[in-house]
C-alpha cells in the first residue's frame, strides 16, 4: 500500500510539472465554460418573447410590468402581425397576445375571463416551455393576490425553473462529465500507448512492482485529479459566474468518482486497441466525441435528432451529466439520480470487462 | 565460488523462429561479461529471460541462487537492468528518479550517494528529458544501483555515445565490478568488448558458437593461421580523435 501512496505521489508531481496534461485537465474546461459561460453561446439563456397588447389599459400595462421584470424574458412589443412574422423567423419563442378586454379583477360569476393567447415556437421548445410556465406563474400569481386566496402550486417551481435558466448553470456540470471523461479516455490513452511505446512501462515492469500495483497508483492517481479538476471547476463555477450548486458536494463527489472509475476503464480497454501515438486521437475522438455532443455537454439532450435519440440516452456520459446536472442544478439526492447511477454501474461493469479483455501493459 | 548465473539448455520459439536454441553457459561472480552477437542472433531475448521479463520455452537458469523460470518475481529484486528501447517517464529529476525506482523495489536509498558514483550529483536537480545521451546512460546506470544489485545487466550501454562518453561508462562499469558486482552485458562493439570483458559469448541464430576470454578466441584465430589483409597499425582513427578532442566529457 506504501508504495502505491508513494508511486501516485510521484505522478502527482510529474503531472503538475506537465503542461500539456495541466492545460487539457484544467484550462481546456475552463475556456469552454468562460467562452460558453460568458458569451452565452448557448443562447437558451434568455426567452425571446413578444408582447401584443390589444387591450392597452391599465390593467394590461401592470400586468406588463409585472413580468418585464424578470431578467430571463426579452421583451419585444408590436402589432400582433409582426409578432408572428417574427415568431416565424424564429426571433421570438413565445408570443403572448392580451385580448382587448383583458381586466385584472375577479370574475363575477357568469361571465367569462378574458384569455391570453400564447403563440410558441416549436422549433425552440426548450425556451418556449420556459417561457410558457414563467408566464403561467406570473397569471397564477396575479390571480393570488387579486383574489385574495393563498398560493397552493407553484412556488417551489419558480425557483427552480429560475436557477435552470441561467446557461452557465446548465453548463457546469455538463463541463464537469466531460472533463472527466477526457481524464479517463484521451488522457490514459495518451499516456499508457506513449510510455508502452517509449519502452517505460517495460523499463518499470522490469522492477519488483507487480502489474497490479503498477495499475492501482495509476487509477489513483486520476482519482485524485477527477476530484482536484472537479473542485476547481467549480470552484471557477461558482466565484466566477456566480453558479448556484443546489445539491450536496457529497453526493457529486460520489458520482465524479463513479464517474470517473467509468471512463478510467474504458481508456483502459481502448488503450488496448491502440497500437500507436498516432493513432490515439482518431481512436479517442472516435469515442468522446459522439458523446460531448449527444450526452448533453453542451445543449440539452433533445436537441439531437429524434432518430439518435435513443443512442444518446444510454451513452455513458449521458449519465453521468444527468446525475451532475440533477444534483447540481436541482439539488436532487443520490437516491433520486439512483436511474442514473444505475446507468453509471452498469457502464463501470460492461468497461471493466472490456478493459480486462483489451487492455496490455506490452 | 559457484557461478553467480548458471544457464542450461535455454530454449525460446516465437512462433516458427526459434530465437534461442537450448545454450548454455555459466558467469562467476565479480565477472564482467559479455554476449555477443549480430542482430537477431538472440541476446537481448536471453537477457531478458534472466531479468524475468520473458518466460522461456525450456532449459534452465538460475541468477543470484533464483530460479529465473519459476520465478520471475524474486529474479527481478536481486538484479540491476538497463533495457534497450526503454526510457524513463518524464518530468522527474535524475534525485527523483532515484527515489521513484527506490519505490518500486520498496528501498530507502541515498540518492546523492548512487549520482555520485556516476558522476552525476552535480545534476541531481536536473530534469532526466533534459539530458545529454551520456548523462542519461549513467543515470540509468545509477538507478539500476538502486536495490544492491547482485547482478547488473547491461543490454547495448554504450550504443549511440561518443567515444569520451563511452570511455566514461566503461570506467563506471569497472568501478560497479569493484565493488562486488558481477556485469552481464550484450554489445555490437568488439572493442567495448575486448577492452571491458572477463570473458565473451559469441551467439549466432540462437546458438553460442564460442565462450571464451576475448584474447583467447584472438590466439586461437590465429593459431589457425588467420591473417589480416592489411598489417595492424599502431593506432587507428579513434585513437586520432580522442588525441585531437580529449578524454575529457562533454556532457558536462
Amino acid at each position: 500500500m506504501s508504495q502505491i501512496l508513494g508511486y501516485t505521489l510521484m505522478l502527482m508531481r510529474a503531472y503538475v510539472r506537465d503542461r500539456a496534461a495541466l492545460f487539457f485537465g484544467f484550462f481546456f474546461p475552463l475556456i469552454f465554460m468562460v467562452l460558453f459561460g460568458v458569451l452565452n453561446l448557448g443562447a437558451f439563456g434568455h426567452v425571446n418573447l413578444g408582447v401584443v397588447d390589444q387591450a392597452n389599459n391599465p390593467d394590461s400595462a401592470s400586468f406588463i410590468a409585472a413580468f418585464s421584470k424578470i431578467d430571463t424574458l426579452r421583451i419585444y412589443r408590436g402589432s400582433q402581425d409582426d409578432e408572428i412574422a417574427a415568431l416565424g423567423k424564429g426571433d421570438r419563442d413565445l408570443v403572448l397576445v392580451l385580448p382587448s378586454d383583458f381586466r385584472i379583477a375577479p370574475q363575477r360569476p357568469g361571465t367569462v375571463a378574458p384569455s391570453l393567447v400564447l403563440y410558441e415556437n416549436t422549433a425552440s421548445p426548450q425556451q418556449a416551455g420556459v417561457g410558457e410556465a414563467i408566464l403561467r406563474q406570473a397569471v397564477d400569481q396575479l390571480t393570488f393576490a387579486v383574489t385574495q386566496t393563498a398560493p397552493v402550486v407553484g412556488v417551489r417551481r419558480e425557483d427552480v425553473a429560475g436557477r435552470n435558466l441561467r446557461y452557465v448553470d446548465f453548463l457546469t456540470p455538463g463541463v464537469l462529465g466531460m472533463t472527466i471523461m477526457q481524464l479517463g479516455i484521451s488522457s490514459v490513452a495518451f499516456a499508457f500507448v506513449v510510455h508502452r511505446q517509449k519502452g517505460v512501462i517495460r523499463r518499470i515492469m522490469a522492477t519488483p512492482i507487480s502489474r497490479r500495483s503498477y495499475l492501482a497508483a495509476h487509477v489513483l492517481h486520476r482519482l485524485v485529479l477527477a476530484v482536484l479538476q472537479v473542485g476547481v471547476l467549480l470552484a471557477v463555477a461558482v466565484v466566477g459566474f456566480h453558479v448556484a450548486v443546489v445539491g450536496s458536494m457529497l453526493d457529486l463527489l460520489v458520482v465524479t468518482i463513479l464517474g470517473a472509475l467509468l471512463f478510467l476503464c474504458l481508456g483502459f480497454a481502448v488503450t488496448g486497441v491502440v497500437a500507436t501515438e498516432d493513432a490515439v486521437p482518431p481512436v479517442t475522438q472516435l469515442v468522446t466525441l459522439p458523446q460531448m455532443f449527444l450526452s448533453g455537454v453542451f445543449f440539452p439532450r433533445d436537441a439531437a435528432p429524434a432518430l439518435l435519440r435513443p443512442v444518446a440516452n444510454v451513452l455513458p456520459l449521458t449519465f453521468l451529466n444527468d446525475a451532475l446536472r440533477d444534483v447540481s442544478t436541482n439539488g436532487a439526492t443520490l437516491f433520486d439520480i439512483r436511474g442514473a447511477l444505475l446507468g453509471l454501474g452498469v457502464w463501470i461493469v460492461i468497461s471493466f470487462v472490456l478493459a480486462f479483455r483489451f487492455f496490455r501493459l506490452d | 565460488m559457484p557461478p553467480i548465473v548458471s544457464v542450461r539448455d535455454l530454449r525460446k520459439r516465437y512462433g516458427a523462429i526459434e530465437a534461442v536454441r537450448g545454450i548454455s553457459f555459466d558467469v562467476e561472480q565479480r565477472e564482467i561479461f559479455a554476449l555477443l552477437g549480430p542482430n537477431g542472433a538472440g541476446k537481448t531475448t536471453t537477457v531478458e529471460i534472466l531479468e524475468g521479463l520473458r518466460p522461456a520455452d525450456g532449459g534452465s537458469a538460475t541468477v543470484a541462487g533464483v530460479d529465473v523460470l519459476r520465478d520471475p518475481a524474486g529474479v527481478k529484486e536481486r538484479i540491476g537492468v538497463q533495457l534497450q528501447q526503454s526510457a524513463f517517464p518524464d518530468h522527474y529529476t535524475a534525485r527523483e528518479m532515484v527515489d521513484l525506482f527506490a519505490i518500486f523495489y520498496r528501498r530507502r536509498v541515498d540518492a546523492l550517494a548512487l549520482l555520485r558514483a556516476v558522476g552525476l550529483e552535480d545534476r541531481a536537480g536536473q530534469l532526466s528529458e533534459k539530458m545529454s545521451g551520456g548523462q542519461r546512460q549513467r543515470l540509468s546506470i545509477a538507478v539500476a544501483m538502486v536495490n544492491d544489485p547482485t547482478v547488473l545487466f547491461l543490454d547495448e550501454p554504450t550504443t549511440g555515445l561518443d567515444p569520451q562518453a563511452r570511455r566514461n561508462v566503461w570506467d563506471l562499469i569497472r568501478n560497479i565490478r569493484e565493488r562486488g558486482t558481477t556485469v552481464l552485458l550484450t554489445t555490437h562493439y568488439m572493442d567495448e568488448a575486448e577492452i571491458l570483458c572477463d570473458r565473451v559469448a559469441i551467439m549466432d541464430t540462437g546458438q553460442i558458437v564460442a565462450l571464451a576470454p576475448p584474447r583467447e578466441l584472438i590466439g586461437q584465430l590465429l593459431g589457425r593461421g588467420f591473417r589480416k589483409a592489411v598489417v595492424q597499425q599502431q593506432a587507428n582513427l579513434e585513437d586520432v580523435f580522442l588525441d585531437l578532442t580529449g578524454h575529457a566529457l562533454r556532457d558536462e
